[in-house]
């Protein structure tokens, strides 16, 4: 490890960035005149070119009356309680992004759609271009390995691996590191295995279609 | 138009000051753009105009000990440190400069306060006053947080000596 000692107090790498900005303190002007290792420092800030990634803001939700979406809601909400009533055998939840692993808990799979800057995280269609990221949700004290695969649906048995498997700390909506995009015209299922640190593992999926 | 007015604007103002303090954690530049992308990403909902660069350091810290802290990404981060250059270490700790092994070695024994103060004086080089004022802690709380810092580094070396 390299060390350059400063003359005296250093200046914090804050105070360097405020300054390379405006250069407005005087304090710290004389210090980096005086100083090698703060002037170091401060070369490797204005020298410095960091290539940031676009940030895309998501695209807002037109926001509508209220009528508009309560009459179909409580419509539902009354269907929604005739089903419950009539089928309630089989209360386990048989969503296939939903998944309960031993160790882990409920797992819920996600992905969200990138698309010309504009992130959407409520669609299941694809279109040339998109980039895909996939996203865990899981109770907060348990860790998980997670593998993505996918695979075209009637495409046979090959799936792709798009992304390094990863172990994550569990949370709400964890990002599984990298993204990828999906070709072709044919309906496609993300699925991702996740695998407890105790080696108990379950499979939860999406299907996204072409447009 | 004030640089924290609106996400935008303060990512490109901020965001190359807050890859750079990552990237002194992580030692990969990659990662730390990863991280200060997915900050501002989740700050967007939920902008308000007293964002300041400050702010965000803090942010940025505890995101980057998030990251140190999954035991998965936390091997990767190693590996590379082995392959970075090494950084300039103008305030060292028991004459380390600290990087990703030690922070993830002092992770499993202090608490998130004590390594926010690790972070802010052996990697950001603040003074101990710049620490009180930045977390709004008193400097005897500071003082007493390096202390147990320093404590823990040697209680780790005799550890690393023992074994």
């Amino acid at each position: 490890m390299s060390a350059l000692a400063c003359i005296g107090e250093p200046i914090s790498w804050l105070r360097l960035e405020q300054f390379a900005t405006t250069r407005a303190d005087a304090a710290v002007a004389s210090h980096v005149e005086a100083c090698p290792a703060c002037r170091h420092c401060l070369e490797e800030i204005t020298s410095d070119v960091v290539a940031l990634p676009p940030l895309a803001v998501p695209a807002a939700k037109p926001r509508r009356a209220w009528w508009t979406w309560a009459v179909p809601a409580m419509a539902l909400a009354a269907a929604a309680i005739v089903l419950l009533v009539v089928g309630r055998r089989g209360s386990e939840n048989t969503r296939e992004e939903v998944v309960v692993v031993k160790g882990v808990g409920e797992v819920v799979l996600g992905v969200v759609r990138e698309r010309g800057g504009v992130i959407r995280e409520d669609v299941r269609s694809f279109a040339p271009g998109d980039r895909w990221k996939v996203v865990v949700t899981c109770p907060p004290a348990a860790s998980a390995s997670v593998d993505v695969a996918v695979s075209e649906v009637g495409g046979g048995s090959a799936a792709d691996h798009p992304l390094v498997p990863a172990t994550i700390a569990c949370g709400n909506r964890i990002v599984i590191p990298g993204a990828f995009v999906i070709t072709g015209a044919r309906r496609n299922r993300i699925c991702a295995t996740v695998t407890s640190p105790g080696g108990d593992r379950g499979t939860a999926c999406v299907t996204i279609a072409p447009e | 138009m004030d640089a924290a007015s609106d996400p935008q604007a303060a990512y490109r103002a901020y965001g190359p000051a807050l890859v750079r303090k990552a990237e002194r954690i992580l030692r990969s530049r990659e990662d730390a753009t990863d991280v200060v992308h997915a900050l501002f990403v989740d700050l967007i909902p939920k902008w308000n105009r007293d964002v300041d660069l400050p702010y965000l350091y803090r942010a940025i810290t505890n995101r980057c000990l998030n990251v140190v802290r999954d035991r998965g990404t936390r091997a990767r981060l190693l590996e590379r440190e082995q392959a970075s250059a090494a950084p300039v270490g103008r305030v060292r700790l028991e004459d380390q400069v600290v990087g990703v092994g030690l922070i993830a070695a002092l992770a499993e024994r202090l608490d998130e306060g004590h390594l926010q103060v690790l972070v802010c004086r052996f990697v950001d080089d603040m003074t101990q006053e710049e620490i009180a004022e930045h977390l709004g802690l008193s400097r005897k709380t500071i003082g007493k947080r390096l202390d147990r810092i320093r404590d823990e580094v040697i209680a780790l070396r005799g550890t690393e000596a023992a074994s």
